[in-house]
């Protein structure tokens, strides 16, 4: 696509975000119904497809910038042509972000036009002026940044560098302000006493409408959410490259650029559980009848499909641990303290155990956790022939494996296997002395597990490429397919979650404030969700696969960085 | 990394060592009375980690490029989807309709006071009376003027709109708001519901004015319950009654709260804060 072509798409989502606002000064506009999906469900469509876009926009800079920093650092030519070549799709989906953003408010203002007028005007500042303004600054430094690549190299390369700081700087600044009206519509800011909520809104400042409960997790959740998503993307792109490869030299970069987004998306997945937990924990803070909610009635379902979810993702991203290790020459002669062996096994177990008694935050239960985990190191140091037994790299992966599937049977056993609490009986009930399963301290045990897991393996892979040698472009093809599931996998995580967030307004519009008087402010099945939630992973998945054709694989590949070494 | 096994091989022996170590758990999770279907989901752990070794020791897969790649590819986007739509309605499914008549009833008043909310009672109450014309019509017709000294000045025997309830229907009406506004999520009552979050309300009758248990509602600081100290700091109980809720059915749901007078559940003693 051309500048001019970009650049129009661009002009065009903005004029309709403009139109949109002016629009909603018009009282009393007639309601569009949509067909066959309903309202909601159209808006559910739009409003996810422009959040995968823009998560992916304001996610991919950083990973950039990153990954730019690294060549100029290492001197290694590879990171500058990932860096590149994930900018290439990166401008690309920023014209469907701004599409799809448009369309968003378009379809918004046609379908709840009394609800989309409120908004507007109570964060009028943000919609009319701020939003749009970040927007074209945004789209201006990105432009700059992409087009600069070639001319700022060698000494420049440090200025361009700073361009993408300051890309980055814009982008989260964007995010955060537009996080403002939807965590309000979550968890409108509470009334000073003696005054109603909607009297209290009517006059409240946009600062106290915007820092609201569920604001700042919100902001944490979706910046580390983005950049896990932009890692695994990036390993979808890489993916796709290697499958298509012409030559050793093409697998070789392809192989290692898959790698580096990968160990990207996995290191923000670590802290992506404990993000979800302080934002689910505001939420229930906010107001306790959330909790229940998610956790035990209506989408009590759908947090048991985000742990099938979470579960088959940490499965997978430390299989691609394991594919990557098989490739490493001399892999055979790593090993690891049986010790931590042991401490990774009794994690899921004494921690449930702990936490059960010390709930955290009781600052108690790191008086067992920390020595448990530092355990190994003391007591290796204290008796050596503790710490000279050792197994092999494939037994403690193995062992790692196990414990993940335990993490993850913990994370997914719930208190009943019913969609709402009314409905359990005995025969779908945990039995009474083992209800603790289901409780925050197993899940927190569970997701540590999981996280401890991955950390260790990644050790472990550190250790190996020390100790042996890499043959980039010789990982098991099956990689690749892992990569794509990841990606794949992390999309409709996204969408999944995405929906229960919507949901948690149960029938309102904006959380006891603004309700929904319409025949759709039901909670809708997980089946029903699910179909919706699959069909826009895939539509995103389309597109993005065609951008990646269309930068990558159909743009000329020569001067390219040198051969992985 | 060592050598590896053959793929049929390694599924067999796999495939064999998960049975037994699901059957373990299974026969555990059946001595600790887990229900069946805890039972099967721990069988499907065991062999869920079966599958995962089965993959760790597979052959690698040999490189595929052109169409084939194509082909592979849409037909794993297929899978993955056929996966993720048929487990996550394999899973219990909450039924909306549980919801739809409880969220009508509780918007009814609001709906009721907003313009649009307002046309629609008005539309519905010329419907109502077009409909009350034309039987009577209808009726004048078949049997001759009597008819109409015979019938009822509420038509079909309902109660006159605007009546006040009695105090059997606001007991009920209050019971109805019981659940519409879900206090069984933390409050115990009748053996039922409740997570410790809040107290059980058996014997809150005897223990609260009506007066009393009406401030408690609109302002949850007022009151606290011995014994749940950390839940009144945390503020456990939410503040958007006063906000969500009529007036008359504050009243009703006091009414009803009035009338728990068990004295056989210990309901804790409310202490006054405010």
């Amino acid at each position: 696509m051309k500048m001019w072509q970009r650049s129009f798409l661009i002009t065009l989502g903005l004029l309709v975000v403009f139109g949109a606002t002016v629009y909603a000064q018009v009282p009393n506009a007639p309601v569009t119904e949509f067909p066959y999906t309903g309202n909601r469900t159209a808006v559910w469509i739009v409003a996810q497809l422009h959040i995968l876009f823009a998560g992916f926009i304001l996610g991919a800079p950083i990973f950039v910038v990153i990954s730019e920093w690294l060549g100029y650092r290492k001197q290694d030519p590879r990171y500058d042509r990932l860096a590149k070549e994930v900018t290439k799709v990166t401008v690309i989906l920023y014209s469907m972000t701004a599409l799809t953003g448009g369309l968003f408010i378009f379809v918004l203002l046609a379908t709840y036009p009394q609800f989309t007028t409120w908004l507007i005007n109570h964060f009028f500042l943000i919609f009319a002026v701020i939003y749009p303004l970040l927007f074209i600054a945004e789209t201006i430094v990105l432009y700059l940044y992409f087009y600069s690549w070639d001319a700022w190299k060698g000494e420049k390369k440090a200025r361009h560098i700073a361009l993408g700081v300051l890309l980055n700087l814009i982008g989260t600044v964007t995010l955060f302000v537009i996080d403002g009206p939807t965590s309000f519509m979550n968890t409108p800011s509470k009334a000073v006493e003696g005054i109603s909520l909607a009297d209290f809104i009517q006059t409240a400042s946009l600062w106290d409408k915007i820092f609201n409960y569920s604001w700042l997790p919100l902001n944490f959740h979706r910046l580390v959410g983005n950049v896990t998503f932009g890692g695994f993307i990036a390993g979808l792109i890489a993916a796709y490259m290697y499958l298509g490869a012409k030559s050793e030299s093409e697998r070789s970069y392809y192989d290692w650029m898959g790698f580096v987004g990968n160990l990207i998306g996995v290191g923000a997945l670590l802290f992506l559980p404990f993000m979800g937990y302080l934002l689910a924990y505001e939420l229930c803070d906010y107001d306790a009848s959330i909790c229940p909610y998610m956790m035990a009635d209506q989408l009590s379902m759908f947090f048991e499909m985000q742990g099938a979810m979470i579960g088959l993702i940490f499965l997978a991203s430390n299989y691609y641990i394991w594919l990557s290790m098989k490739r490493i020459e001399g892999v055979e002669r790593v090993r690891m303290s049986a010790l931590t062996m042991l401490v990774m096994i009794a994690l899921p177990f004494v921690m449930t155990y702990t936490w059960t008694i010390f709930p955290v935050p009781d600052p108690k239960s790191l008086g067992v956790l920390l020595p448990l985990v530092v355990a190994p190191m003391i007591l290796s140091k204290v008796i050596p022939p503790l710490g000279r037994i050792t197994v092999s790299s494939r037994t403690f992966i193995k062992v790692g494996f196990l414990m993940v599937v335990v993490g993850n049977a913990i994370w997914m056993t719930p208190h009943g296997f019913v969609a709402t609490q009314a409905l359990a009986t005995e025969q779908l009930e945990l039995p009474s002395d083992w209800g603790f399963l289901a409780l925050m301290p197993a899940k927190n045990s569970a997701a540590f597990t999981l996280v401890f897991v991955t950390v260790m393996n990644y050790i472990l892979y550190n250790r190996a490429i020390r100790q042996g040698t890499i043959v980039w472009g010789k990982i098991d093809f099956a990689s690749q397919f892992v990569l794509i599931f990841l990606a794949f996998s992390a999309i409709w995580t996204m969408g999944l979650m995405g929906a229960v967030r919507s949901l948690l307004r149960k029938y309102f519009h904006t959380y006891n404030l603004m309700p929904d008087f319409t025949a759709e402010s039901f909670t809708p099945t997980l089946s029903y969700s699910a179909w919706w939630i699959t069909a826009i992973t895939l539509v995103f998945y389309i597109v993005v696969s065609f951008a990646i054709v269309v930068t990558l694989r159909v743009a000329d590949t020569k001067g390219h960085a040198p051969e992985a070494k | 990394m060592a050598e590896q096994p053959s793929l049929i091989k390694s599924v067999i022996k796999k495939g064999i060592i998960g049975i037994i170590v699901g059957a373990i758990l299974v026969g555990t999770a059946r001595a600790l009375a887990f229900p069946p279907v805890f039972q099967s989901v721990f069988f499907g752990y065991a062999m869920l980690g079966a599958a995962v070794f089965i993959l760790l020791d597979a052959p690698s897969l040999k490189p595929i490029g052109g169409l084939k790649a194509i082909v592979a590819l849409v037909a794993f986007y297929a899978v993955l989807s056929g996966v993720y739509i048929g487990g996550a309605s394999f899973l219990p499914q909450y039924d909306p309709g549980d919801e739809k008549g409880k969220i009508e009833k509780l918007l009814k008043a609001k709906r009721a006071a907003t313009e649009q909310g307002k046309a629609e009672e008005l539309l519905t109450r010329t419907k109502a009376l077009a409909e009350r014309t034309d039987a009577l019509m209808a009726r004048l017709q078949a049997v001759g003027g009597a008819a109409v000294a015979e019938a009822p000045a509420g038509g079909d025997g309902a109660k006159p709109a605007g009546a006040p309830a009695t105090g059997g229907d606001l007991v009920a009406l209050g019971k109805e708001q019981w659940n519409l506004q879900e206090c069984y999520n933390c409050h115990k009552l009748f053996g039922e519901g409740g997570k410790k979050r809040g107290p059980e309300m058996d014997n809150i009758g005897s223990l609260l004015k009506p007066e009393e248990l009406k401030r408690k509602i609109l302002d949850p600081q007022s009151w606290m319950a011995e014994g749940f100290e950390k839940e009144y700091e945390k503020k456990k109980m939410p503040d958007k009654y006063k906000e969500l809720m009529e007036e008359k059915e504050v009243d009703a749901l006091v009414a009803f709260l009035s009338t728990l007078k068990n004295t056989a559940v210990a309901t804790p003693k409310p202490i006054k804060k405010k």
